[in-house]
């Protein structure tokens, strides 16, 4: 009995784990979707992010600032933090890459300027607020609750809820909406867009505020669940969640949720039989594993389709 | 309705288009004929202001719609604006969307109720694409994709239609059907600049017609007129 409750206990750490990883995915694969560009700076995005919720939060509770009771102050620097950090992602769009993309630029150039950006946010930050690592203030009044010996955090559920909705949400707006039909027929083909009187610029915008947005939600869900802030907290998690979305097939929004849980269920399963040390090592040997078998990933079709 | 004069455009350092000049009136069918690499799709793409790589850039002259200059109107807008646009050589369908999400895609910017009616017109014109309205589009026959490409370029409620080579894959019999349905279309007033290899077909379809050359526009009349030239005869109409 109790290992089953070690292992349920592993697998709901595991949740909290993936939805973090799920939500930078969907990122990532909304902008490969579109403009088939590795978009490398997301995971300093959702560093971003994580800051923008610690500022906006600070400042909402603190008795200098406005003061707010919690639960306004959660509901604000949730709203705040997905627009604000919307905002980081577009003018990224703007400065960085729709330029390159002007001028027409081989897709490797857009991805070293990404990877380049990614590096400049992060030290930007470092310049801007030092090496110290921040801590976001108490949001919502942590309760744990107890399933015969499991034990669950309300925060643990908002977060695997928050992935949920997000996913969801997504989905139907790329399958359903408007904009999302002009996005999936980029992919296919940005030449014709333009012909079709649609605005091409308009509809990268709303892809990167969307991923953007939700990468920024995923930074101040991750703040409330770990503590610590740093300026190096995008790299590891970006990465991560970048191959999630490719062992989940890049472009494909249920590959990235999915790829998002199933890192997480593997990260955070391995140590409930070997030694932590070895995580990585065996989640990676996993996820080459499968992409040796299925190399589109697990959603993938081979090349176009997907968005 | 379009006035070209003297437009050059190139691809990088390579010029394509050395100084063409035509029009089209309003009303009219006008086709465009060449050799291949005569600089065709250049000009058509050129019109409907593309971008590079795939498109040319203009380096001098002037595109002039319903008296206008349209040189900096980007694409999007001399669609939803002004009603032109462009059936690209090679169909450019979007293969992951339905017949009806294509469709669907092209009144993008329009009010639902107008483009209902269209997309009632353009059933009725194939209804082919009725059929399949639900199907995937890349699994459409090569004939069914050159009608769903024709039927989506006539979803943006266009005025002045440029179609490049609409008649490519076709068999004998569905590229008359093609030309028919043109020329029903031209009759309830939709003006037509027509690229084609078939030159014969496309001649007789017409009013007028342009012959290019390298980039230049060598010959030009009225249809008739231009199949009797000898050279014409000789190059595009076997003999
Ligand atoms: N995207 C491009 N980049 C560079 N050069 C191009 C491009 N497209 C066309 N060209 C060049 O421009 C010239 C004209 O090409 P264009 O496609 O306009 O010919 P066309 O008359 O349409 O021929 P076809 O009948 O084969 O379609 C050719 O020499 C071609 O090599
Ligand atoms: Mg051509």
């Amino acid at each position: 009995m109790d290992d089953t409750n070690a292992i349920i206990q592993y697998g709901l750490n595991a949740l909290q784990l993936g939805s973090f990883y799920a939500l930078i995915a969907l990122g990532y694969t909304l902008v490969y979707g579109v403009l088939r560009l590795i978009n490398f700076a997301h995971g300093d995005v959702f560093m971003v992010g994580a800051y923008i919720a610690f500022f906006v939060s600070s400042f909402l509770l603190s008795p200098e600032g406005l003061a707010c009771g919690q639960t306004t102050a959660f509901v604000l620097t949730l709203v705040l933090t997905t627009i604000l950090t919307s905002g980081v992602g577009v003018t990224l769009e703007r400065v960085a890459y729709r330029p390159l993309r002007r001028q027409g630029a081989h897709r490797l150039y857009v991805v070293i300027t990404a990877l380049m950006c990614g590096i400049l946010l992060e030290n930007a930050n470092l310049a801007l607020l030092g090496a110290s690592s921040r801590t976001l203030p108490d949001l919502i009044h942590k309760e744990v609750i107890n399933w015969g010996g499991v034990t669950i955090t309300n925060l643990k559920i908002l977060i695997f809820m928050a992935a949920i909705l997000v996913f969801v949400l997504l989905q139907t707006i790329v399958m359903k909406s408007r904009f999302g039909m002009a996005m999936r027929a980029i992919s296919w083909d940005p030449f014709a867009i333009p012909l079709m009187g649609i605005p091409v610029d308009k509809i990268i915008v709303f892809t990167f505020v969307m991923g953007s947005g939700v990468a920024g939600l995923g930074g101040l869900l991750y703040g409330m669940a770990y503590v610590k802030l740093e300026n190096t907290m995008g790299m590891m998690m970006g990465w991560k969640a970048f191959i999630a979305a490719v062992v989940g097939g890049i472009g494909d929004i249920r590959g990235a949720f999915l790829g998002g849980l199933l890192l997480g269920a593997v990260e955070a399963l391995v140590p409930a039989f070997l030694p932590s040390s070895y995580k990585d090592l065996i989640s990676f040997s996993i996820l080459i594993a499968i992409l040796c078998l299925r190399p589109t990933g697990i959603f993938g079709v081979p090349l176009t389709t997907k968005i | 309705m379009l006035n070209v004069e003297q437009l050059y455009a190139g691809y990088g350092r390579i010029e394509a288009l050395h100084g063409i000049s035509f029009h089209v009136k309003e009303g009219e069918i006008v086709t465009l004929i060449g050799a291949n690499g005569a600089g065709k799709s250049t000009t058509l793409k050129a019109l409907m202001r593309l971008k590079p790589p795939e498109a040319p850039v203009v380096t001098s002259g002037s595109i002039r719609y319903r008296g206008q200059s349209i040189m900096d109107v980007e694409t999007h807008q001399v669609v939803s604006r002004l009603n032109m646009t462009l059936a690209p050589e090679g169909r450019h369908i979007f293969g992951n969307l339905t017949v009806m999400e294509n469709l669907k895609l092209a009144a993008w910017t329009r009010q639902t109720a107008d483009a209902q009616n269209d997309l009632e017109h353009i059933f009725q014109l194939f209804p082919r694409l009725a059929e399949r309205a639900k199907q995937r589009s890349d699994t459409l026959s090569g004939g069914e994709q050159q009608m769903l490409a024709i039927g989506r370029a006539l979803m943006t409620n266009c005025a002045l239609l440029l179609l490049d080579e609409p008649s490519m894959g076709l068999a004998p019999v569905l590229m008359y059907e093609m030309f028919r349905t043109l020329k029903r279309l031209n009759s309830e007033g939709l003006t037509i600049i027509v690229v084609e290899q078939n030159a014969r077909l496309a001649l007789e379809v017409a009013d007028r017609g342009y012959i290019m050359d390298t980039g230049e526009i060598v010959a030009e009349g009225p249809s008739r007129d231009l199949m009797d030239i000898p050279e014409v005869k000789a190059a595009y109409l076997g003999g």
